[in-house]
């Protein structure tokens, strides 16, 4: 069935396999959650996003999760406000709705924004210099080279991203919060590997 | 019979406000059960199919408060369709029209409506208080109808409902006259806040208790609303994250002192850890601490505020807090009654979660422990056996172990003598919870030793028919028995039909039983409503030339005395 056959191949993406296309990842990522939202029967949409397995072996959903075990429908045991409220899977259904958590190392507190105020990623690096009140935040996000600090955001899966990879749309999209660090602790924080260019 | 006239029994019951000694009352004799009818003010209906308005209407015409609940407790883990069932809607109009004097509506996973909340805010001139848990279906329009026209509103209380929020401005209906709140909690709501029309409400509510706000509201705004109610008890806090050095952070500072009444604490949906320490000097007063929404709280600033918390008789805290967070618990708070561990991480295995040590030193340090739900990565009977010894007086014990089937994780056995140890020992217990790996002994033990127990969560445990065997013949006081993911079949289902007569429920899902043996019981027991809940092909256990042998997904099983309901959706058969 296409759909199993979509499912597996999510799985392996799940693996983390080095040098795979962010974009295409999300474009499958899209695509499926597309088909599971039209799926008939299927009243749990809302948990899409966290990717769970039901027990009885008929699969609706899938395992979207970074964790290789697979998941049962409403195990653990925990009310879904709770699911969407306080729990790190809480977040992923949070992405794409505007505002997202901003930190900046050696700042002791967080800063909310709203990306869809902005407009593109040197709206987005004017945004945060005016956020922390500080001068050198926007060339990082499209140089590497120049800063002192870069902004990385974590996505949907949980992964954290150099911010600027990938078409301003897809990013506002899947992006759940940002991380304004400073280049020297980047290197070791595995972050995953810049975007191919097709896209 | 009676010794004394009406009127005298009448006050006697009056100090009777539990509802299972009035319903025991009530069976004393005829005259006792008339002037018991016309005396209940508080109604409490546990299903609301096991009765309907009417009924209701014409066995207690005086009555003042209603506590409805509708869906079963696993629908809380989307293992009931949204449109099952649970309607509001027609008990609303049946005390409309039945002129019922309704002052307190509380409900428990029901389908409300904005409908359904115009009518009853129009319908009732005394309507006083609102509490609704887990609920759905409805928007803040409902909530403008409610603040709009129940003039006498004192409480309305939202605890972990799925609300849309259209971002109205349902606080400002709230009249200029409306000065009689006492408890307002809008933790749930997901939008934006008018914070002028919630700091004016605050500012003219000079009995204000309970306020719990939404994460929309910031700490300039919550300075300023705790300077106008010094007096609460309650506080429920939105979004924590602000600037140490600001100056509202220092007028909260100082408004937080003067909060000399303030037991309760809770929210923190966004928060800024280290700030934390402008509640210290009230830590204290305080008895309830909820901090199971506060993701961000952990390490050295949760464990600090704890440090201060001495006289906590309630905690719910996320697992990040470690073991070593249980031990400073227990070495502080030694009045602690009730705790409950949530899990932080629900995708794999989390960096920080507790395990049976943290368990084991709470039981040590907290004498008065009677209340536990925890959820853990692993767990021991060695460990289960010292907490039995160290807490004998559960009255619930919920436990979690959340890789299912998972056994002692040192010695590789099933859970049984555990779980034994605890009901064995806690000859109170009324709520269980088991997980990890067991097999049919552990139902043997909870038969045998569990008299009081009144509801059994079930999942992925024992062997055979037996287990629910021992269950269903052991625990006499069984009034939930919720089951999922166990081999339990027909055999155990159909030994003794009477026994659900004495019981509220019973869930079972992803078990053995089958449609014919789910037919059979349903015609043994016309008294009850056997619900068949199939959401992934409507109908096709019908026409499947082999249904008999089919094995059912989800069974829901209740009595009633009203039968079959008419709101049954497409996919839910009853038989």
């Amino acid at each position: 069935m296409v759909k199993e056959g979509l499912e597996l191949e999510i799985t392996e993406l799940r693996l983390g396999l080095p040098g795979r296309d962010v974009a295409e990842k999300m474009m499958k990522k899209r695509a499926f959650t597309e088909m599971i939202m039209t799926s008939s029967g299927s009243n749990n949409s809302d948990q899409c996003e966290s990717g769970v397995v039901s027990s009885g072996g008929d699969v609706d959903k899938v395992n979207d999760s970074p964790a290789a075990k697979s998941q049962v429908v409403g195990w653990p045991p925990v009310c879904s406000y709770r699911r969407k409220n306080s729990c790190k899977e809480a977040l992923t259904t949070k992405a794409g709705l505007g505002y997202v958590k901003v930190s900046m190392d050696g700042v002791p507190y967080l800063r909310k924004m709203d990306l869809g105020s902005s407009q593109g990623y040197d709206d987005l690096a004017f945004a945060l210099e005016k956020l922390f009140g500080f001068h050198g935040i926007g060339v990082a996000l499209k140089d590497g080279e120049k800063c002192e600090y870069v902004t990385i955001y974590e996505d949907k899966d949980g992964d954290w991203m150099l911010a600027g990879d990938v078409p301003w749309g897809m990013f506002i999209e899947s992006c759940k919060r940002l991380r304004i660090m400073k280049r020297s602790d980047a290197t070791g924080f595995g972050l995953q590997p810049r975007g191919v260019e097709e896209c | 019979m009676n010794y004394f006239p009406d009127e005298v029994i009448e006050h006697v019951f009056d100090f009777v406000t539990s509802h299972k000694d009035r319903n025991t009352i009530s069976l004393v004799c005829k005259s006792w059960y008339k002037i018991e009818r016309f005396s209940r003010q508080q109604v409490f209906i546990g299903n609301c199919y096991a009765i309907n308005p009417e009924r209701l209407l014409r066995r207690f015409p005086c009555f003042k408060s209603l506590t409805l609940k509708g869906k079963p407790h696993f629908a809380d883990f989307n293992l009931v369709p949204h449109e099952w069932g649970g309607f509001v809607q027609p008990w609303i109009e049946a005390l409309a029209r039945g002129r019922v004097g309704l002052e307190e509506l509380r409900l428990k996973r029901m389908v409300v409506t904005d409908e359904s909340l115009e009518l009853l805010s129009r319908s009732f001139a005394s309507f006083k208080s609102l509490v609704l848990v887990s609920c759905e279906g409805f928007t803040t329009d409902g909530l403008a109808s409610i603040a709009a026209n129940c003039r006498h509103l004192q409480e309305l209380d939202l605890q972990e409902n799925e609300i849309d929020d259209h971002r109205g401005q349902w606080l400002s209906c709230f009249p200029d006259t409306c000065t009689t709140l006492v408890t307002l909690n809008f933790a749930c709501l997901e939008g934006e806040t008018n914070l002028v029309a919630l700091e004016r409400l605050v500012a003219r509510s000079p009995n204000l208790k309970s306020l719990k706000l939404n994460r929309a509201v910031p700490l300039d705004a919550l300075a300023r609303l705790m300077l106008c109610a010094p007096q609460i008890v309650d506080l429920g806090v939105g979004s924590y994250e602000n600037d140490p050095d600001s100056e509202s952070y220092l007028k909260l500072k100082a408004a937080i002192k003067k909060c000399t009444s303030l037991r309760s604490l809770s929210g923190f949906l966004e928060a800024a850890p280290h700030c934390l320490s402008a509640f210290h000097p009230i830590c204290h007063n305080l008895t309830s601490l909820n901090l199971s929404y506060a993701a961000e709280i952990h390490g050295s600033h949760l464990i600090k505020l704890i440090q201060h918390c001495k006289n906590l008789q309630r905690l719910w805290i996320l697992d990040s807090i470690g073991d070593n967070g249980l031990e400073v618990v227990a070495s502080t708070c030694k009045e602690l009654q009730e705790l409950r561990v949530f899990p932080c991480d629900l995708v794999g295995v989390g960096d920080t979660t507790v395990t049976e040590e943290g368990l084991v030193a709470i039981s040590a340090g907290c004498p008065k422990l009677h209340s536990i739900l925890y959820f853990c990565n692993q767990m021991t009977n060695a460990a289960l056996i010292i907490v039995a010894k160290n807490c004998p007086n559960f009255i619930r014990f919920r436990l979690c172990i959340l890789e299912p089937n998972k056994p002692d994780h040192e010695t590789s056995q099933p859970l049984d003598e555990g779980f034994g140890a605890i009901v064995k020992a806690c000859k109170s217990l009324r709520r269980l919870s088991v997980s990890g790996l067991l097999t049919d002994q552990v139902f043997y033990y909870i038969g045998m030793y569990a008299n009081q127990l009144e509801m059994l969560s079930i999942a992925f445990a024992g062997d055979t028919d037996k287990g629910m065997l021992s269950v269903l013949n052991g625990c006499k006081k069984m009034r939930k028995l919720e089951i999922r993911d166990s081999p339990f079949g027909d055999k155990a289902l159909l030994a003794d039909v009477n026994k659900y007569e004495t019981m509220r429920s019973l869930w079972m899902s992803s078990c053995e039983v089958t449609l014919s043996g789910c037919k059979r019981l349903a015609q043994k027991a016309p008294w009850l409503n056997v619900e068949i809940i199939n959401e992934n092909d409507n109908n096709r256990m019908e026409q499947n030339g082999h249904e008999g042998r089919q094995k059912v997904d989800k069974m829901y099983l209740y009595r009633t005395v009203v039968g079959t309901r008419m709101d049954v959706p497409p996919f839910v058969w009853i038989l």
